[in-house]
């Protein structure tokens, strides 16, 4: 391969299968982007590209722990046939609350460079939140919290009023997702809305198919 | 040096509205090693964020940058002027370059890869970069070789002819490189600029609660604060090239400079007894008899090679057995069924079709598939939840998750389940359903109970 020049010219990496690619997840979404950060990702297609993350761990040989509730999960099979290898990826299925906690324990040991947090509609409490952000620095391992965004309550006639992010301050990435149809399928696509180590504001998209129907 | 430009401030008007610049060095030396083409990236991204804070180098094209061209009017004469210190700096560098003003991410790259042997382009207008970007030839693009001769077999070899082509079925015929180029070419994608923050710097500081005057003890503090900083070298794979050591000397007036020297290695190193004893030979040297009361270490990095890194003995970096073990406490405080992996299942219901299996721990080398597009990952619940019986008359509309969810938009199916009638007998017809909102649930209609249930959701 030349070393000047890598085959895909604007693209932000193609997911095809490149012998010569050591990554799948573009610049912006992968390992490099999130090393060391607490990440909150939130929205319509956030586990499908918390999935794109599993995926580069899972390239780069980084050990990986998935931590959530036992009411709700990831669904395998659809895991699996995105290329994840589930045998290498290790689940926590906890009660809701615990798994910030179960979270903790396994990012303490330094042992762990994705630990991937599906937290739902859990708050975490803040000392626990700053000992999560120390852990992923500390340990240069990504800790990726998936949240469904925060509402302050309706009043009367009015929504609740979407209040931004669950975890706080002390997230170094947070981002936003959403998913949209295309006539090749889905285009599932998260924006940065805030970044501690650039400027806000950056995008990823990833062409997805749906479950077979849709 | 250059080539003249196209449009030399005719049109201040229009091109103080210019957003975007794409600076093209195509000769990097071929002699680079991979490796050490980061530095040189790093190095020119430096070099132009004298002329924007914005710079993105663009990935997987070493030598591509996009700068961000709006607001800097109180800084040069033009358009065209910036340009040309862009093409300037570059040129005294060393390297061969073409600048390209203009518009948008795409026509500016366009522009700038169609001319290999240097200038600086502006362009006029938005219609006048859409005409140069869609002259260009795909071979001057970079993209994949097999797709390009895929491209030509169909007589499709400029970008005015990618365009023209109809986007479904794009990605299924060329590829996903491809189909992203289309979408950028005829501007359904205009990604913002994402500029690249210069590298944190690798710095380390003290401040001491009393003089320290002592050499000795001077050196054990410099040594306390530059083992980090030769860790956190390793860990981004650099090695040291030059040490920066600023002393601060107690009692002395606050304007007073702090004592301040540098010391090269013979060679970039993460040696620190090297180090080290290049330091205590400059301290020797020094007058500190006042007593330092503070001391700071700034270290310039380079990319290191595999023998340094070796000696440098950086540990392993994940520990398998310690992993291990923090699984161990993880069962023992939440229970021995915490801890599983998936297997798949032979059953055709979605619940059947997979089971959680406990581990202590997992396989070591991970096996992961490079599949594209991937599948959109749902959401299921362990126990289906029963929704509420839909009235007869909806007239805001179905609303699965009441009126905070959104009415049902869009409703695909039915896809009919049955089965298990030597046990209990399942019927159940699933469907996707579209909020307004957006979320799309995993419904079923469950026929022999007669209930609605939500089995989860596609994110």
């Amino acid at each position: 391969m030349d070393a000047r020049r890598l085959p895909t010219g604007l693209v932000f990496a193609s997911a095809a299968a490149d012998a010569s690619a050591e990554r799948i997840a573009a610049p912006g979404w992968s390992l490099d982007e999130t090393r060391g950060r607490l990440v909150e990702l939130s929205g319509h297609a956030a586990l499908t590209l918390a999935f794109g993350l599993v995926l580069d761990a899972q390239r780069r040989d980084e050990p990986i722990a998935w931590i959530s509730s036992r009411a709700s999960h990831f669904f395998p099979p659809d895991a699996a046939a995105g290329g994840v290898d589930l045998d290498a990826l290790p689940v926590v299925r906890v009660d809701g609350a615990a798994v910030a906690r179960a979270a903790d324990q396994l990012g303490r040991s330094g042992a762990f460079g994705l630990l991937v947090l599906d937290l739902g509609g859990q708050d975490v409490p803040p000392p626990l939140v700053a000992r999560l952000a120390g852990i992923a620095r500390a340990h240069d391992a990504t800790v990726l919290c998936l949240t469904e965004p925060a509402f302050a309550p309706a009043r009367g006639d009015r929504a609740g009023r979407e209040l931004g992010s669950r975890l706080g301050s002390l997230v170094s990435l947070r981002i936003a997702t959403r998913r949209r149809r295309d006539r090749e399928g889905f285009v599932c696509e998260l924006r940065a809305v805030k970044d501690k180590r650039r400027a806000p504001g950056w995008v990823y998209e990833d062409a997805c198919r749906g479950p077979a129907g849709t | 040096m250059g080539r003249p430009e196209h449009e030399p401030a005719r049109r201040p008007a229009a091109a103080s509205s210019m957003a975007i610049a794409c600076a093209d060095v195509p000769a990097l030396p071929l002699s680079i090693a991979p490796p050490a083409i980061e530095g040189v990236v790093a190095a020119l991204a430096e070099l132009l964020r004298r002329f924007s804070p914005a710079v993105e180098p663009a990935a997987g094209e070493p030598g591509t940058f996009w700068l961000d061209a709006s607001g800097l009017a109180r800084l040069f004469p033009s358009p065209a002027g910036w340009a040309r210190a862009i093409h300037a700096a570059l040129a005294a560098a060393g390297h061969t370059a073409y600048v390209a003003v203009g518009w948008s991410r795409f026509g500016v790259y366009a522009a700038a890869r169609s001319r290999p042997r240097g200038g600086v382009l502006l362009l006029a207008d938005a219609e006048a970069e859409r005409r140069a970007a869609r002259r260009v030839a795909l071979a001057r693009l970079g993209i994949d070789d097999e797709a390009r001769v895929a491209l030509e077999r169909l007589g499709v070899r400029t970008v005015a002819e990618l365009v023209r082509l109809p986007a479904a079925g794009i990605q299924r015929r060329f590829g996903a490189a491809i189909y992203r180029l289309h979408r950028l070419a005829t501007g359904v994608d205009a990604p913002p600029l994402a500029p690249a923050s210069p590298p944190a710097p690798f710095v380390a500081a003290l401040e001491l609660d009393d003089p320290e005057p002592d050499r000795e003890r001077l050196g054990f503090l410099l040594k306390r604060l530059l083992d980090p900083l030769l860790g956190r070298l390793a860990t981004r794979g650099l090695a040291l090239a030059a040490l920066h050591v600023g002393l601060r000397i107690g009692r002395s007036p606050p304007s007073a400079r702090p004592l301040e020297w540098s010391l090269r290695p013979a060679a970039p190193t993460l040696d620190a007894v090297q180090l080290m004893g290049l330091v205590r030979l400059r301290l020797e040297r020094l007058a500190v008899e006042r007593g330092v009361v503070a001391v700071r270490l700034l270290v310039d990095g380079v990319p290191a090679t595999r023998t340094q890194l070796e000696l440098f003995a950086v540990p392993p970096r994940r520990d398998p057995a310690a992993a291990a073990r923090a699984l161990a406490r993880v069962r023992a405080a939440f229970g021995e069924d915490a801890v599983v992996r998936a297997r798949a299942g032979s059953g055709h219901l979605p619940e059947a079709s997979f089971a959680w299996e406990p581990i202590d721990r997992p396989r070591a080398q991970p096996r992961p598939r490079a599949i594209a597009p991937r599948p959109i990952v749902r959401r299921v619940l362990a126990a289906p939840l029963a929704l509420p019986p839909r009235p007869r008359r909806e007239p805001d509309g179905w609303m699965p998750r009441g009126a905070a969810g959104g009415a049902v938009v869009h409703l695909d199916g039915p896809f009919v389940l049955s089965g298990g009638w030597w046990r209990r007998e399942i019927e159940r017809d699933y469907y996707f359903a579209e909020l307004r909102g957006g979320a799309v649930l995993w419904l079923y209609y469950d026929r022999v109970r007669r209930t609605w249930f939500l089995h989860g959701e596609v994110a």
